[in-house]
């Protein structure tokens, strides 16, 4: 069974106008699909791909692929548990709520910038992922950081060349 | 090593508990367990059944360590496991006393997890198979 839970728009006040400026090109992008992996023993979780570059207003979709766990997609905002303010100023967060296998959750995001997220359950264990809604812009601090995700997200200017960042796990 | 040195120790305790139980420990041969044993996956959001443990039940009061049982898609029991967080090895935590309702063991494994609803702490699972080897495949998937 699959579930895809409601489409959610961040991108604070002025969501409704820049969709309306968004040429209808934009919106008509295919889905991209970020998927919640792990390993078999359940000692390795994370986001496939960990880092991504999208245009503004395509839709994400997180979508659980690990038959052994459950997963969420939810900001580094001060609204998700206290946690810093890693995405743009002004952007809504998002929290999906645990998805379990082959459960999916959609996003789309409009104000420029860099947005942070993690996986509830494994934030400890450093399921971490990074989006670039284009053009890039200035990205959030290295402060507070979580020891856990150091190392673990390529930089803004990485994602932003490759598009796409896929790591083993 | 502090950890590794927790472990194999802890595996050695525990074999030698399975060892010694006398046969009638078979109560909770069967699933649902019955009394305190409630199943996980009604507990926390997780799948019912978990490629490579099997169906989970836990009696919540004893969270996080267990002993969770495990069944497989018959519902018979496969093995007992203790969840351990690594930040209560490392800060040398005692655990004892842990019940052991499973009957006999047939081999250990102990391996990281990097957690779940439920026990969300990076932890180890100490699997006490009471099944063979070859038989672990009724819970592989």
């Amino acid at each position: 069974m699959i579930t895809r839970r409601a489409l959610l728009r961040a991108g604070g006040g002025t969501v409704g106008l820049a969709l309306l400026a968004l040429p209808l090109r934009t919106r008509a992008e295919p889905v991209i699909e970020i998927a919640m992996r792990g390993n078999s023993d359940g000692s390795k979780v994370w986001f496939d791909p960990v880092g991504l570059l999208v245009e503004p207003g395509q839709t994400l979709r997180w979508i659980n692929r690990d038959p052994g766990n459950a997963h969420t997609s939810t900001a580094f905002h001060p609204a998700n548990g206290g946690h810093a303010l890693r995405i743009p100023n002004g952007a809504a967060p998002w929290n999906s709520d645990y998805l379990l296998p082959d459960q999916s959750f959609d996003l789309r995001l409009t104000t420029f910038g860099v947005y942070d997220y993690f996986c509830i359950p494994h934030e400890e264990a450093g399921m971490v992922g990074r989006i670039v809604v284009g053009p890039l812009d200035r990205g959030p601090s290295d402060r507070d950081w979580p020891e856990t995700a150091r190392g673990q997200l390529p930089t803004p200017e990485e994602i932003v060349r490759r598009k796409v960042i896929r790591r083993p796990p | 090593m502090l950890i590794r040195t927790a472990l194999i120790a802890g595996a050695f305790a525990l074999t030698s508990v399975w060892a010694a139980m006398p046969a009638h420990a078979q109560s909770v041969g069967k699933a649902p367990p019955g009394g305190a044993y409630k199943k996980v996956s009604e507990l926390v959001k997780l799948p019912d059944f978990l490629p490579g443990l099997g169906t989970l039940y836990v009696d919540p009061k004893t969270l996080p360590a267990g002993p969770f049982l495990a069944y497989d898609h018959d519902g018979r029991l496969v093995s007992t496991v203790y969840m351990i967080p690594v930040e209560d090895m490392q800060a040398q935590k005692k655990f004892e006393a842990l019940k052991s309702p499973g009957g006999a063991v047939d081999h250990v494994d102990m391996y990281f997890n990097a957690g779940h609803p439920g026990v969300e702490k990076p932890h180890y699972h100490v699997v006490l198979w009471h099944v063979a080897k070859a038989d672990e495949a009724r819970v592989a998937k």
